[in-house]
Order: C-alpha cells, then sequence, then structure tokens
C-alpha cells in the first residue's frame, strides 16, 4: 500500500516537473524576453544606423553649416529636429508596409531593401579609398 | 533664436535624409521588427548623435573611428540581417505572436506562386 502511495505522488515532486510547472504559471519570463528582445532592438537599430550615418554627407552639411554660421547649436537643432522627422516617416512607412504585406512577402521586401543599404554602404567605402 | 538658420538646417538636412540608406534601414527594420517604437528610439538616436559629434568634434570623428571601417562594418552587419530575412524566414522564426491565420496566408501564397 505505502509503496503504490509513493509511486503515484512521485511525479508531482518530480524536480523536472516542478520546474516545468513553474515555467508555465509564471509571467516573468515572457516579460523580460520581451524586455530584453526590445533593448536588442533598439540597440542593433542604433549601432547598425549610427555606423553608418559616421562621416555622411549629413555630418559634412552640419559641419560646413555650423562653421559658416558660427552659431553651430542652431544648426544642431535645425538637423535633430530634420533626423526624427527622416525617421519618423521611415519607421510609418516601415509600418504601413507591414501591415500591407503577408509575413514572407515582408520578408521578402525587408531583407531586399537592407541588402540596397549594404551594397550602397559599401559603394560608400569604395569611394572614399 | 536664428529662425532663418534653424530653418535652412532643417530643410538641407531633411532633403539630405529623405531617401536615404539610414531611412531605407528604418523601414526595413521597422517592418521586419516587432518594436518599432524601438527601431524608431534607436534611429533617432544614432542620427542625433552622429550628427552631434559632427558640430562638436568636426572632422575629429576619422581619428576616432575611420568612416571606411564604421560603413564597412555597418554594410556587413545589414547584409547579415538581409540574409537572415531572406534566407532562412529569421523574423518569423523569433517572432511567435504572428497568429496562425496570417502564416496560413502565407503558405497558400508560397504554393500559389508554385503552381
Amino acid at each position: 500500500m505505502h509503496f503504490v502511495m509513493s509511486t503515484d505522488l512521485s511525479p508531482l515532486t518530480d524536480p523536472l516537473t516542478d520546474q516545468l510547472g513553474q515555467q508555465l504559471m509564471s509571467e516573468t519570463p515572457v516579460v523580460e524576453s520581451d524586455l530584453s528582445a526590445m533593448s536588442r532592438c533598439f540597440t542593433s537599430t542604433f549601432v547598425t544606423i549610427f555606423l553608418a550615418e559616421l562621416g555622411d554627407k549629413t555630418q559634412v552639411a552640419t559641419l560646413l553649416l555650423s562653421a559658416q554660421s558660427h552659431k553651430p547649436w542652431v544648426v544642431f537643432v535645425g538637423s535633430a529636429l530634420a533626423l526624427i522627422s527622416t525617421s519618423l516617416v521611415g519607421v510609418l512607412l516601415g509600418q504601413w508596409l507591414s501591415k500591407l504585406l503577408t509575413p514572407r512577402r515582408l520578408e521578402l521586401a525587408t531583407g531586399t531593401i537592407l541588402l540596397i543599404v549594404s551594397v550602397l554602404l559599401f559603394v560608400d567605402v569604395a569611394g572614399m579609398g | 533664436m536664428d529662425w532663418n538658420l534653424l530653418g535652412l538646417s532643417f530643410v538641407t538636412v531633411f532633403l539630405a535624409e529623405l531617401g536615404d540608406k539610414s531611412q531605407f534601414a528604418a523601414i526595413a527594420l521597422s517592418g521586419s521588427s516587432k518594436f518599432p517604437k524601438a527601431v524608431f528610439l534607436g534611429s533617432v538616436a544614432a542620427l542625433v548623435l552622429a550628427s552631434l559629434l559632427g558640430v562638436i568634434v568636426g572632422e575629429g570623428t576619422a581619428q576616432i573611428l575611420p568612416p571606411q571601417l564604421a560603413k564597412t562594418i555597418a554594410a556587413i552587419s545589414f547584409a547579415v540581417m538581409a540574409a537572415k530575412l531572406l534566407f532562412f524566414g529569421e523574423a518569423e522564426v523569433l517572432d511567435p505572436e504572428i497568429s496562425a491565420p496570417e502564416v496560413l496566408s502565407s503558405v497558400s501564397e508560397t504554393v500559389e506562386s508554385h503552381d
């Protein structure tokens, strides 16, 4: 009798099953992974665009304007507002595309756009050398 | 505040960046991401910081990190992201929130395109 009881209860105290149950019950791992995915998204966007824009023609234009005018901060505010606007337009276009296309076609479209950006950057590098 | 200069810098930079590669990157990244707000903030932070460096350091940035090297690294990362999207369907694998009907419609579309 005692033997039967212990085998009946063993699945409940099994550490592996317990862990699985806890994972299924708690909401925190989902939130954490969402946050880390979000920050990864921010970081990869930030790093790639920053590196792509370093020494680009916008920077040259800002530099020339601020040097000519001797009012670098006015030029900085104007250019920052312009960059916020173009980013907003870009992100809104991306959102619109993602609603318009099926997931696989969206991947093909966004993948192609990123490939074009990559080629344009390589062309830039070749032109600099 | 010099409003003419402010307007001039706004228009100059806006026109220079409109249809430029960083805007294309923002379109593609926000389209393939679950977090368009994070893409927007990342893009704004990167562009504003690059422009701030342009104002403060001027040509000095070239001494910290040569633009050729920076652009090459960026080009390779964009190529890797493009390859993930084009050949491995990474976004769909990573994104569990894509609803079943959407997956079904994309599958049926793929089947149709093979006919």
